[in-house]
């Protein structure tokens, strides 16, 4: 058992930390405000590649070789640290461009691949419920109903769809897109898809019937993780702005830090955060080796880590008092950003439920 | 025991405020939140009802067992309904809307001071800062200026002064976290009058809005609670004629230990706005799961969900027990302190336990901005902080059951 890292994850690791404690902590208050993170933060991101990291090389990205989810638990994680909404932005792409490229049609690949290679974004809806019409149609399929809503679909122009029996790259044009601004992930580009009849043609639809539940697993998987190790992250920098707040400042003659009912606060805290990132990295890397409980293992990671950042922050806020309830300090932000973790994909204890129970 | 209110009276004031806060209050919460905006027009119709800011004053003197009327200071042994009535009334109020709630009763805060330990004088003063409109046109409000920068939890650590200079006190220090502090027409400002005295020094004052040298200072923005203002005040050099000093001719003395006594008297009422929250997201989440489904299936036929909904039903009935009981101890004169911390404790558990698995079981529903759960889930984790934290009230309940005060 190895949990060293190697000099490419270690790379990526110290240059995305330099880029979260010096650039996103940074701006993250400022883009929580405007709702909208600084052009910068694209510029520099995209300098380095983050956006397009998924995409093949030859398809104008920068991804040769197999794509190594360890590795991106690893940024997810320092990002997550950084700001929710800023790592939401960053990750989006990363499903649609595996799918596509595992399962996707030559038209498929031109589509997506062109557009993020533009600068474009993508995102990633499930219909956890099973609410939306799938009908077949014109070789395709056409669906109805309201996705999201979605970080990044405010600005995508592709959705790749998990929907029961489909997995499909559905054009936004197809439908009626609104740009929303959650109170969580504010800068993350929110919005919602109305669809009626949104038409994707045959060229766009990955999977169909079993090909489609074997797919939709392994992306799910794939997102999964990525949540998990960024929720780890978020949780990690309530505890990091906590343990600060803590040892500054004094209450009935005492650092606030000193008090057991706080030590033991942070300490529950922190160990949960511990856990759910190395879960999140146990996850993938399970993925990376293609291992057959890989997804189970993301789905368990994603439950330890949703409890974990909302754990995490609503002690955050807890510990800072008063000054956790303002937005003068950063804690509040991170109880509003954790929601999104638990939301997003739906409640995977539930869906862990129904999986146990071949629902 | 009247734990479950069957008396007209408390099924009526449940009846009038629920309607309120259905009619009223449910359709402009969103908005106020949105905008961070105080509800002036809500504010005003409630004094329809008898919220009106004077009648605080009154009522906060029947909540301690005195007579409005009565300035004499002895105790009436008769047993009261008012803290209970208090506890039903802030239910239903915050079912509605917890800012809103605390808009509408926020004057209450510096009025139970002055009730308790005021002369004729001050509460004369009070009440005549809250008469007519302010330029704006709206009904007047008042604030209560404890919180520093430098004492949250810790209240006897003020460093705000209140120096003597002839016949007037002169205060200067910042005052943070403060309800209604920017728009206030009058303040209960509490301030540390002798440095060697510690604790016993701290004695509160009335100051009008227009006393030069009280500054309304910024506005927070916050996470919860928006329709309600919290502010900064400063005091530079502003001269307090000495008559203003509460407790100067009084039973009480005007000290922190009657703060805390006051603290104590009104925990029930804000526990019971945390139970508001939690029933509120309950009741959406319950009317969810009956009409919805998942995978094709309704959402009522699956013991997970379902079981989500016992378990946040058993916490909220606990919640309002704790909270009714300590009300019903205020109500007869008990001492209630401990059921008090833990009423209030339990409760803010309870909101923000219910408003978390509600969003959790909603899913990206509840993500869209102005969804109700996710404003409850905001508003429920003030009351693990303000009115003592969670932390404060278990060293109540622990140093109540032991004597020792836990560090």
């Amino acid at each position: 058992m190895e949990f060293g890292l190697d000099d490419e994850q270690q790379m990526v690791v110290q240059t995305v930390r330099r880029f979260v404690d010096k650039d996103v902590r940074a701006w993250a208050a400022d883009a929580d405000r405007a709702g909208a993170a600084p052009d910068r933060f694209a510029a520099i991101a995209g300098d380095l590649g983050f956006f397009v990291d998924a995409v093949p090389e030859a398809a104008g990205g920068m991804l040769d070789g197999a794509y190594r989810h360890t590795t991106r638990a690893l940024r997810g994680f320092e990002l997550g640290r950084g700001c929710a909404a800023m790592a939401a932005l960053i990750e989006t792409n990363v499903e649609p461009a595996l799918a596509v490229t595992k399962w996707g049609s030559d038209a498929a690949k031109a589509a997506l691949f062109g557009a993020l290679a533009q600068g474009g974004f993508a995102t990633t809806g499930r219909d956890a419920r099973h609410a939306l019409e799938i009908a077949d149609g014109g070789g395709g399929v056409h669906v109805t109903g309201v996705i999201g809503p979605l970080p990044a679909l405010g600005v995508a122009s592709h959705v790749l769809l998990l929907a029961p029996s489909l997995v499909a790259l559905l054009p936004v044009d197809a439908g009626t897109r609104a740009a929303i601004t959650p109170t969580g992930w504010r800068a993350a580009k929110w919005g919602t898809l109305t669809c009626e009849r949104a038409a994707i043609p045959a060229d766009l639809v990955l999977a169909r019937g079993d090909a489609a539940a074997s797919a939709q697993a392994e992306i799910l998987a794939w997102y999964r993780a990525s949540l998990a190790a960024r929720a780890s992250g978020v949780a990690t920098s309530a505890m990091e702005h906590a343990a600060k707040y803590a040892a500054e400042r004094v209450q009935f003659g005492q650092a606030i830090g000193t008090f057991e009912a706080l030590i033991r606060l942070r300490d529950d805290s922190e160990t949960a955060a511990l856990t759910a990132r190395l879960m999140a990295l146990h996850a993938a890397w399970l993925i990376d080796r293609g291992d057959a409980t890989a997804a189970d293992a993301a789905s368990r990671a994603r439950v330890v880590a949703n409890d974990a950042v909302s754990r995490a922050t609503i002690d955050g806020v807890q510990i800072l008092g008063g000054y956790g309830f303002v937005n003068d300090f950063p804690v509040e932000k991170l109880m509003r950003d954790a929601r999104a973790f638990e939301a997003l994909l739906g409640d995977e204890r539930f869906d862990r439920i129904l999986a146990r129970k071949g629902a | 025991m009247d734990l479950f209110h069957d008396a007209p009276m408390f099924a009526g004031v449940r009846q009038m405020l629920g309607a309120f806060a259905l009619r009223q209050i449910r359709p402009v919460a969103a908005k106020h939140d949105a905008e961070e905006s105080m509800p002036w027009e809500l504010m005003k119709m409630a004094q329809s009802f008898g919220m009106t800011q004077s009648a605080m004053v009154d009522g906060a003197k029947a909540v301690i067992g005195k007579d409005p009327d009565d300035a004499s200071g002895d105790d009436v042994k008769k047993p009261k309904t008012i803290a209970r009535i208090s506890c039903v009334g802030a239910e239903e109020l915050a079912w509605g809307c917890a800012g809103v709630c605390l808009a509408l009763g926020g004057s209450g805060l510096a009025a139970s001071p002055v009730a308790r330990m005021g002369n004729d004088a001050q509460r004369k003063v009070f009440k005549d800062a809250l008469k007519g409109a302010d330029e704006h046109g709206h009904i007047k409000i008042a604030a209560m200026a404890l919180s520093e920068p430098s004492t949250g939890s810790d209240i006897s650590g003020l460093s705000t002064s209140a120096r003597k200079d002839g016949d007037h006190w002169v205060i200067n220090g910042h005052k943070q976290w403060i309800t209604n502090g920017a728009s206030a027409a009058v303040y209960v400002v509490w301030a540390q009058t002798d440095p060697n005295a510690g604790r016993g020094g701290v004695r509160g004052f009335v100051v009008t809005r227009d006393t030069p040298g009280l500054i309304p200072g910024r506005k927070e923005t916050k996470l919860g609670i928006r329709a309600s203002e919290t502010a900064q005040v400063h005091f530079e050099d502003c001269r307090v004629h000495e008559d203003m000093m509460l407790g100067i001719d009084q039973k009480a003395q005007g000290g922190l230990s009657d703060t805390k006594k006051m603290l104590d008297s009104t925990r029930p009422a804000v526990g019971a706005q945390a139970v508001g929250i939690a029933r509120a997201a309950f009741e959406y989440l319950l009317e969810r799961v009956q009409g919805g489904t998942t995978h094709g299936t309704p959402l009522n036929s699956h013991q997970h969900v379902m079981f989500e909904l016992a378990e946040m039903e058993m916490e909220i009935q606990a919640s309002r027990l704790l909270v009714h009981r300590a009300a019903w101890m205020a109500d007869h004169g008990l001492e209630n302190v401990r059921f008090a911390s833990m009423g209030k404790a339990h409760a803010a558990r309870t909101a923000q336990q219910v408003t978390t698995r509600a969003m959790a079981l909603l899913g990206e529903e509840a993500l869209v901005p102005g969804h109700p759960v996710e404003k409850w889930y905001r508003d429920a984790k003030i009351y693990d902080i303000f009115e003592g934290t969670g932390q404060i009230q278990r060293r109540i309940i622990a140093k109540s059951l032991t004597g020792v005060n836990p560090t």
